[in-house]
């Protein structure tokens, strides 16, 4: 068991004073109980029973529910509505997407420091007065408009807009759009603040104006990363777009939350496995696609 | 006359894949535009621009009295422990089918070769866990965790404890599939050192892989339970507690300001959980 | 009968071959048989399957073809627990360290504990270390015992590859590997390390064999050469034995040694794990 060595030092290891074993370091104590305390209280408040999932009785009812779901209701009725609905909500998605990459691009473009407030650009403008005061409003408006669309989640958006336009798939398309618009802005102005500035220096040493340089210099470096984000975004989109008829925004959530509320577990499962269809062909197709664009 | 240097210039190449791709984007365009029933129009409509209007002027001013602000602490609360149990429960889940579910761990690279070779009953485990923990985690997360939360509320009933399962499973399957990506990403060398002294596949994971991966995994599990107090705030909907179903009770009750009261402490939770994970990243 | 005769060496190779894919061969036909305790050293131009040798020797691949014999065992049949008892008598020290970069180096040095720890005791000893005394020696040994709680990626190229050879020290196997243990230290330390490394191995009676890029190294130190050219072994001599017609030979079309390292070093970065 020794050591190859053969000698057998004493407890010679003089052990540094944070690694003194035997003595607790009580900070790391305190922060570990805390994180105890924070887990424990969110065991209680969530009402969390996994013995009940364990339990014959509570096993049994979500064995009784699965029983339930089989065979899925594979009768042609069924299968169109679930293809009608799939379709449906690929166009949600798709239009969603769009409308969201729309909304970015029509404001990330305030919403990036280094292209309307400092930086290169503005290495010659005066850098006090009113002027780049003005420079700052947008700015702001911009950033805070993108945080407003991003925090409130796309389902509470298709409530406020069937409010709005009424029941239907448009408003789950607004909803979407609208949300990710939000997410989509973030992440576009954090590529746009990585942007490679010599291409930009060496355009507006050439005299170009300001969109010159957006279309020339900035536009080609972060078109492709943009294409990929708003792909990705899909994805997500899709996922959320199945579900958005559960608040009457269309789509296949339409037909499951009727399904549920009728207990048609059999069609419901056909639905589930539309979903899951649709969401790992648009995975597929997306990933391909973003393959295609670096 | 051309002249000829101009002729000399290539033409730029469109293979024919783009033009089918422009040509499909813009056939699922149109007939998405249709079946979406994307309308601009509708915002010209006095009775949409009524509707808009009654909600914006409705939300103002917001419901800040004590009864009413003093009733939703507790469910905004329950969101917050919602998406702490789910996210711990789909860590659980997530974190084992994630394992199995790498490459280079189950079936691949230099770990394996010795392991595998010449003994086919091994060979077939390892490729069958891989694919069942890869199949599990594919259906777990393209269910989305809403769909999820029904099927539980039928399943367990209403109350919180829905929500948890639903986040659980949905976000298991996500954790687990984007573990599986940052486990591969590992350097295999320090690992195959490992394994050269004779520790098991379990020893080399536990003192090699997971320590080289480490703040990306609490990175990567930090900012889903991010996303899951969001989720959790929107699966109130469907009665697996939290925020959401006050949100739905006064947007049915045409309660405008306590709609912007809600919209507000959600954006205050969200804020905070987003503070505190960006502080424990930078912890690491 | 035969399986006796196997036992009294610590290797046996019969026309050892190793492919990757349909038709990379690394190593083509290598026949040769270590004692215990043993010293020897394998040379030879980048890329001849030296380090695919290396991995076959501390069973990480397996050969495609022919027959090694580990200690009298004849590990084609050997899987799950009894290959890892192999593995464990074993030690491999690697060109690059193959440290884990974010543990401390204490935890890099007990790692040559893991084949004898339960995963249980792996774990706890993470939490806090186990068996201190005897990584702290076996630091002491290589001269590094004051970097124990050291992060092991705030440690320079040489302090990091004297870890590795202290977590073969604390794993304590009766065979060392050594893959070019010094091509990525200066050359002032090379020679001190190759030394230690033949003093571990002669005051433990531990067989050593060592891959070197060095021919001076491999001439000075070690009582016999193999050189390995195209994936077989092209000699196998004592060192007065080599004379300066066998290196043409076996360097012929390639660089010179000296002219190797970087070219090595950039080959095993780009190494494809199969």
């Amino acid at each position: 068991m020794s050591g190859s060595s053969g000698e057998k030092t004493g407890a010679a290891v003089p052990w540094p004073a944070h690694e003194v074993s035997g003595r607790s370091n009580l900070w790391n104590y305190v922060f570990l109980l805390a994180l105890a305390v924070f887990f424990l209280w969110s065991y209680w408040g969530s009402q969390v029973q996994l013995s009940l999932l364990f339990s014959r009785e509570g096993g049994g009812q979500i064995l009784a529910y699965i029983q339930k779901l089989f065979p899925p209701d594979l009768s042609g009725p069924v299968l169109r509505e679930a293809l009608q609905g799939a379709i449906e909500t690929f166009a949600i998605s798709l239009m969603g997407t769009l409308l969201s990459a729309a909304i970015a691009l029509s404001v990330v473009f305030f919403a990036s420091r280094n292209l309307i407030y400092s930086g290169l650009l503005y290495e010659m403008e005066p850098t006090l007065g009113w002027k780049r005061g003005l420079r700052l409003v947008p700015y702001l408006a911009a950033k805070g408009l993108l945080n407003l669309l991003r925090t409130v989640p796309e389902m509470l958006w298709a409530l406020i807009f069937v409010f709005v336009v009424g029941l239907g798939p448009f408003a789950g398309v607004l909803a979407l759009g609208v949300h990710t618009g939000g997410v989509l802005g973030k992440l576009f102005g954090e590529v746009l603040e990585d942007v490679d500035p010599q291409p930009v220096e060496s355009l507006q040493s050439t005299g170009a104006s300001k969109l010159q340089i957006l279309l020339y210099g900035i536009l080609p470096q972060v078109l492709p990363q943009f294409i990929s984000y708003t792909l990705y975004r899909w994805e997500v989109n899709i996922r959320v777009a199945a579900i958005l008829g559960f608040v009457g925004a269309g789509g296949l959530g339409q037909r499951i939350h009727i399904a549920i509320s009728l207990f048609f577990e059999n069609q419901l499962f056909t639905l589930i496995i539309a979903i899951y269809v649709l969401v790992t062909l648009v995975d597929y197709l997306s990933a391909y696609l973003r393959r295609k664009v670096t | 006359m051309r002249s000829p240097t101009l002729s000399r210039i290539p033409k730029s190449e469109k293979s024919l894949f783009s033009y089918l791709f422009a040509l499909l984007f813009a056939v699922a365009f149109v007939d998405g535009w249709r079946r979406a029933e994307v309308n601009p129009l509708v915002f010209f409509d006095a009775e949409n621009r009524g509707n808009l209007w009654k909600f914006i002027s409705g939300m103002f001013p917001p419901d800040l009295s004590s009864d009413f602000l003093s009733l939703m602490i507790r469910p905004a609360l329950e969101t917050i422990q919602i998406s702490v149990m789910g996210t711990i429960i789909a860590i659980a889940i997530g974190f084992p089918l994630g394992i199995l579910g790498t490459r280079t761990f189950s079936i691949g690279g230099i770990l394996n070769e010795a392991d595998i070779q010449g003994s086919p009953l091994r060979r077939t485990w390892r490729f069958s866990a891989y694919f069942a923990a890869r199949g599990l985690l594919s259906l777990f997360r393209s269910i989305p965790e809403f769909v999820w939360a029904f099927m539980f509320v039928r399943a367990v009933g209403l109350g919180p404890f829905s929500g948890v399962l639903a986040i659980a499973v949905a976000y298991g399957g996500m954790l687990g599939k984007v573990y599986s990506e940052i486990f591969e990403a590992a350097n295999e060398r320090p690992l195959e050192a490992l394994q050269s002294t004779g520790a098991s596949k379990l020893q080399v994971f536990i003192y090699g892989w997971f320590p080289q991966v480490l703040p990306n995994f609490v990175s990567y599990t930090l900012y889903r339970w991010e996303c899951a107090v969001r989720a959790s705030a929107v699966l109130g909907l469907v009665g697996a507690g939290g925020l959401g179903q006050q949100i739905e009770i006064s947007m049915r009750m045409f309660n405008f300001h306590e709609v912007l009261t809600l919209l507000g402490i959600l954006f205050v939770m969200v804020a905070a959980v987003d503070y505190i994970s960006a502080k424990v990243r930078a912890m690491l | 009968m035969r399986e006796r005769v196997a036992m009294a060496y610590q290797y046996r190779l019969e026309k050892v071959g190793k492919v990757f894919g349909r038709r990379q061969i690394a190593l083509a036909r290598i026949d040769f048989v270590v004692q215990r305790g043993e010293k020897v050293a394998l040379i030879g131009p980048s890329g001849a399957g030296k380090t695919s040798l290396f991995r076959i020797l501390n069973c990480t691949l397996r050969p495609s073809s022919g027959k090694l014999w580990i200690n009298g065992d004849e590990i084609e049949s050997l899987h799950g627990r009894r290959l890892r008892e192999v593995r464990r008598k074993i030690g491999t020290i690697y060109q690059q360290h193959n440290l884990v970069p974010r543990l401390k180096v204490i935890h890099n040095v007990l790692s040559g504990r893991l084949g004898r720890w339960s995963a249980f005791r792996s774990l706890a000893s993470l939490m806090r270390p186990l068996e201190v005394e005897l990584a702290w020696s076996a630091l002491k040994q290589v001269g590094i015992e004051e970097k124990i709680f050291t992060r092991t990626d705030e440690l320079s190229g040489g302090q990091q590859q004297r870890v590795a050879i202290a977590r073969v020290l604390v794993q304590d196997p009766e065979v060392i590997l050594a893959d070019e243990p010094v091509s990525s230290v200066d050359p002032s330390l090379a020679a001190s390390i190759v030394n230690l490394l033949i003093d571990i191995g002669r005051d433990t009676h531990k067989t050593l064999l060592m891959n070197l890029h060095s021919v001076d190294l491999a001439l000075a130190y070690f009582p016999r050469v193999i050189g390995i050219k195209n994936g077989v072994a092209l000699f196998d001599l004592s060192p007065d034995k080599i004379d300066d017609r066998l290196l043409e030979d076996l360097y012929s079309g390639h660089l010179p040694p000296s002219d190797q390292e970087k070219v090595a070093h950039a080959e095993s970065n780009a190494l494809a794990y199969p």
